[in-house]
């Protein structure tokens, strides 16, 4: 292994070089629990080879008036009607946002249907010529330049999103959309592990450690995220190669170690272990970290002991992703999805969301918010991370390598299957 | 033909033509810049190459392998069923008996693979069970392995094994098998030598009706394989979605059923060697056997003052052990249904682990004393799903067999209080045991599942009008002027009942984009998703459909329709008043059929649809992540929907004066 932290500072993003260095600006890291937030990269940063974007204005945040936290924040609620049906990855709202809530808040009845990856997203949007149906859908932030560019996302109508000055200003205008046109953040969050540390009988600290339990404890009994990113992430991760390679070694020093060593350990590619965790499927699992927090519900329900069981976030790197909501070309109740996503900007219906899910949702003051709104959160560790720990995170570029990566991922099911 | 017009045109538009594309998309190359991610500009053999390539054709092996395993266990398991429906039961049991092996094949697929999560999961009630009665060592370690796989493609498949067999065996007529006896064979060259063959032709429908839609399954590896039960419909499906390499998924697709082509072929030299080595072999097994029978009509002579020894204890034998087979098929068939049902009453946040949790605590609660299974108070009271089931039973049968008891003893009961004592135990147990009935209270108000149930019926209707209208017209055309186009039909009405699903699918949903028009856009108040869904259900359900109404008319003859001719009704007239009503029982039963088979359709809708999915659509969106436990209340609606229809099939066919066994013939594709 090289030595992480030196390559790491190397292989960062800008925007975290950035993030790091502004971290005072934004830090609240006040609460008790020592909750702190990813600080700002800042909607300076602006990409000039991008199918998206232009020039824009920086977001102003809003002023902090006194009394509640919350109440300093943009609370717009617009009256809509209607149907509205989105698009999006599985158990990834709280129920009542999406059904009656929605309905008596809004006056809008939601149907909601999921996807399991980005690309199944982009066929199923592709396959109407982009005119599917759906109003609202959740890429993944780096699939975002693609789905513009295919003509499969329609601009926002800001005037329509108030509240989206609620957002942190670290999780508006990346690169993927600089100026929020056609994107805004839902959540971010995570990837590591969680294990029953009894079965295991060892620590995984690391990806080595992970892939090294895989290969033999836990051998045929563990599950790896169901995407490409993720599945070569991992040895990219643990061999501190870069996780945005573009170099034909490195990818296929990748393919021959996950092929070759790695494929016939694996039980199953699963991106929500969480349930299968607590049937017993699995001993080890990659997993997000809002699925993992999940796992040990479930765990609880089936009359599992949740203390055998234990999350790591992925180490020495590991990736930041961050979902974003959008507008699908062709909406036919575009009206709706603005009322809905500005809703869900608003303080007390995010931090909602978010105790349901498990994932930062980018508000400003998030601990304030959640102090005011959900003071005994549980497992709050498991959503929010320490400056240290977001300094390994790297971000999902899709590059010439895209292709390359989903076909690797492609073998190595072939394989595993075998 | 003219009659036949629509089908034909249907049947090229969106089947014909969709799958040449799909053989032209593997010469292709992948762009995934494009909206439909094909370039055709450069031919070549690449995705071929690929897929010979070693990772993905172990997967191709592995299939087969799974697939012909599974059939031959169909065969091995079923025919023994089938041969008891056929032979020794009773007329009046046949159609209880034929029911229960229909019912669970009609229900929903998807929500049939999903259960078997429930008594599989290694930390589910079962395992425990199991190892705290020392019938264990390990929990139960088949989920996500191809063991599972193994296990509900068999489970899957094991009734549309069962169904043509059984139509085979019963159409042999009684005088052949008892002649045969009466010609002094016995019992095993009967069978070997009269039932076997007959059953033949229904033995190779059953093989083809299961080997090819297993080759091209993709729900059951999807919900319960994992990485090691990875099956080429799955990765066929994700080429198409995930990988968005079409080339390399259309050539897949044509191997596929090359493949399938393949092994049939063989199959079918396998068994036409097996005659000829017979054949040949014959005469000196009879010589053998005609020996044997003279030694002992001989020796019968010697001791004809003696009664004759009984042969028949061993008939019996034969009986029960079948009898009992039968019965435990049956419930093999019904556990994973019944334990929807069950689970349908959770608590707790998932569909597939039973919390515990109940409304009431009436009878301990998580944890208490006397919580463990390895006592029989444990049994009773413990919190598990098999537990609750047991108490619950034993509180409806001692309701219902009380007063009867009673009576037995000579105490006065009056007759109303043993009406009804059966119905208000189940009401107690239901509140006594505490299942949870809140997913059932608020049912309509999850997110979407009525949405889904609703489309599902509106595609389900709109498919079925197409399916009757088209098949009806085919059917009779098929019947009354068969010429040399109805072989070429034909040809293309079967190659439509054994295309995987998945092939069709993927056809259609490349074929759709490319048509766009009322594929990509509303017509009026008409969502083009639901048009989509019409189009994809109708074409297997119109097969159905046509075979079912050729079968009816080929079994009538032509004498009315002719009177009405020579009597100078013009042919229009004469089809509304004759051939209609002659045919009305045959559409009435094939729609039922086609609603029910477009209700559970699951791959085809799930790679077309748009924004408006059906339920098993959505639930296999859910099944991605965490399953709710109204799911659970879906599938029992479904089940209720799918069983009440069935009830209407078998109404309208009896009345139509059809015995059971014609019914489970008509089930079985005409």
């Amino acid at each position: 292994m090289n030595e992480p932290n030196q390559e790491l500072r190397m292989l960062a993003p800008d925007g975290f070089r950035k993030a790091i260095s502004r971290r005072a600006i934004f830090q609240t890291g006040t609460a008790a629990a020592g909750l702190a937030i990813l600080a700002a990269c800042g909607n300076e940063k602006k990409s000039t080879d991008n199918t998206v974007g232009g020039d824009c204005d920086p977001l102003s945040p809003p002023a902090i008036a006194d009394g509640t936290p919350s109440s300093g924040f943009s609370n717009v609620v617009n009256q809509s009607s209607g149907t509205l049906s989105m698009y999006t990855w599985g158990d990834y709202n709280d129920p009542e946002l999406i059904g009656a809530l929605a309905e008596a808040d809004l006056g809008v009845s939601m149907k909601v249907d999921y996807y399991p990856s980005n690309e199944d997203l982009i066929t199923k949007l592709s396959a109407a010529n982009g005119n599917s149906g759906f109003d609202i859908v959740v890429p993944t932030g780096p699939y975002i330049p693609q789905m513009v560019q295919k003509g499969l996302l329609e601009k926002f109508d800001l005037t329509k999103l108030p509240n989206i000055v609620n957002v942190d200003p670290a999780y508006l205008g990346r690169d993927w959309d600089p100026c929020n046109e056609y994107s805004v953040c839902k959540d971010w969050g995570s990837t590591g592990w969680i294990y029953n540390a009894a079965e295991v009988g060892r620590e995984i600290n690391n990806w080595s450690d992970f892939i090294d339990v895989c290969q033999n404890e836990a051998s045929g009994n563990c599950s790896v995220l169901d995407t490409s990113a993720n599945v070569t992430g991992m040895y990219f991760f643990a061999n501190g190669i870069n996780w945005n390679t573009e170099e034909t070694a490195d990818l296929d020093a990748c393919e021959a170690f996950l092929v070759d060593e790695f494929a016939s350990h694996i039980k199953a590619f699963d991106s929500y272990p969480s349930t299968k965790l607590a049937e017993g499927a699995y001993i080890v699992s990659m997993a997000w970290n809002g699925d993992a927090r999940q796992a040990f519900v479930r765990i609880a329900d089936a009359g599992g002991n949740p203390d055998d069981w234990k999350w790591g976030l992925g180490a020495p790197a590991t990736e930041l992703w961050m979902d974003n909501y959008c507008i699908a070309t062709g909406a036919p109740n575009s009206d709706a999805a603005h009322a809905w996503i500005n809703w869900l900007l608003t303080p007390e219906i995010s931090i909602r969301d978010l105790n349901y899910h498990g994932y930062n949702s980018g508000m400003q003051n998030i601990s304030d918010l959640l102090a005011e709104f959900i003071p005994d959160l549980e497992r709050g560790d498991m959503i929010f991370f320490g400056d240290e720990q977001v300094a390994t995170m790297q971000t999902q570029e899709v590059n010439t390598s895209q292709d390359r990566l989903v076909d690797i991922l492609n073998k190595v099911k072939a394989k595993a299957g075998g | 033909m003219g009659l036949a017009i629509p089908s034909i045109v249907w049947y090229v538009l969106f089947f014909i033509v969709p799958i040449g594309y799909i053989v032209a998309y593997s010469f292709g190359r992948k762009d995934s810049s494009l909206l439909l991610p094909v370039d055709m500009s450069n031919l070549s053999l690449d995705s071929y190459r690929e897929v010979f390539d070693e990772t993905f054709f172990t997967v191709f092996k592995a299939t087969i392998k799974i697939a012909i395993y599974a059939t031959l266990l169909c065969l091995l398991i079923g025919f023994p069923v089938a041969y008891f429906l056929a032979f020794k039961v009773k007329d009046r049991w046949r159609g209880i008996l034929l029911a229960l092996v229909i019912v669970p094949s009609f229900t929903s697929f998807l929500i049939r693979t999903l259960a078997w999560r429930i008594p599989l999961a290694p930390e589910g009630t079962l395992s425990d069970w199991l190892q705290d009665w020392g019938l264990r060592d390990s929990p139960i370690g088949l989920l996500e392995t191809r063991g599972a796989v193994q296990l509900a493609l068999v489970y899957n498949y094991l009734g549309f094994m069962i169904l043509p067999m059984f139509v085979a065996l019963d159409r042999i007529q009684a005088g052949l098998r008892e002649a045969s006896k009466d010609l002094g064979a016995d019992r095993i060259s009967t069978f070997t030598g009269v039932t076997l063959p007959l059953a033949g032709p229904g033995t190779a429908a059953g093989v083809l009706l299961t080997f090819i839609p297993m080759c091209g399954d993709y729900v059951t590896a999807t919900v319960l394989g994992g990485a090691k039960g990875n099956m080429i419909g799955a990765m066929i499906a994700s080429q198409f979605s995930a990988a968005q390499n079409w080339p390399r998924g259309s050539a897949m697709a044509v191997l596929m059923i090359l493949a399938v082509l393949l092994v049939l072929a063989a199959a079918a030299l396998v068994l036409f060697g097996a005659k000829l080595l017979l054949r040949l072999v014959r005469p000196a097994i009879d010589n053998v056997r005609r020996a044997k029978n003279q030694r002992w009509m001989a020796e019968a002579r010697m001791y004809i003052q003696k009664p004759p020894v009984q042969a028949t204890t061993s008939h019996t034998g034969d009986k029960i052990a079948m009898s009992v087979w039968s019965v435990i098929v049956l419930a093999f068939l019904f556990i994973p249904i019944m334990l929807v049902v069950l689970h349908s009453f959770n608590g707790g946040g998932s569909f597939s682990i039973w919390s515990g949790r109940l409304t009431t605590e009436w009878w301990f609660g998580k944890g208490s004393p006397g919580g463990g299974l390895d006592s029989p108070v444990g049994l009773f009271f413990g919190d598990s799903v098999f537990t609750n089931a047991i108490r619950f039973a034993a509180i409806v049968l001692a309701g219902w067999g009380l007063p009867r008891v009673l009576r037995v003893f000579r105490v006065p009961v009056s007759a109303t209080v043993t009406r009804w004592a059966g119905s208000i135990a189940f009401v107690v147990a239901f509140v006594v045991v505490g299942l949870n009935t809140e997913w059932y209270a608020s049912f309509f108000r999850q997110l979407g599942i009525g949405d889904a149930l609703r489309n599902s019926f509106l595609a389900a209707f709109g498919a079925t009008i197409i399916a009757v209208v088209i098949g009806g017209l085919a059917g009779v055309a098929l019947a009354r002027r068969p010429g040399w186009w109805a072989k070429v039909f034909l040809a293309v009405v079967f190659l439509i009942l054994v295309t995987p699903e998945i092939m069709d699918a993927i056809a259609l949903a490349g074929w759709m984009q490319k048509l766009g028009g009322p594929f990509t856009t509303d017509v009026g108040p008409v969502g083009f998703g639901l048009i989509r869904l019409w189009v994809g259900q109708s074409l297997y359900s119109s097969a159905v459909v046509t075979l079912i109404v050729r079968a009816r008319l080929a079994g009538l003859d032509e004498s009315l329709e002719e009177a009405a001719a020579d009597l100078g009704a013009p042919p229009r007239r004469a089809f509304r008043q004759i051939t209609l009503p002659l045919i009305s029982s045959a559409l009435v039963a094939g729609a039922l059929l086609s609603f029910t088979l477009c209700l559970d359709n699951t791959i085809i809708s799930a790679l077309i649809s748009g924004a408006d999915s059906t339920f098993p659509v959505a639930l296999l969106g859910a099944t991605r992540s965490t399953i709710k436990p109204f799911w659970g209340v879906g599938a029992v609606v479904l089940f209720m929907v799918t069983l009440a229809s069935l009830w209407f099939v078998f109404q309208v066919l009896k009345r139509s004066g059809d015995s059971s066994s014609q019914i489970a013939a008509t089930l079985a594709g005409g």
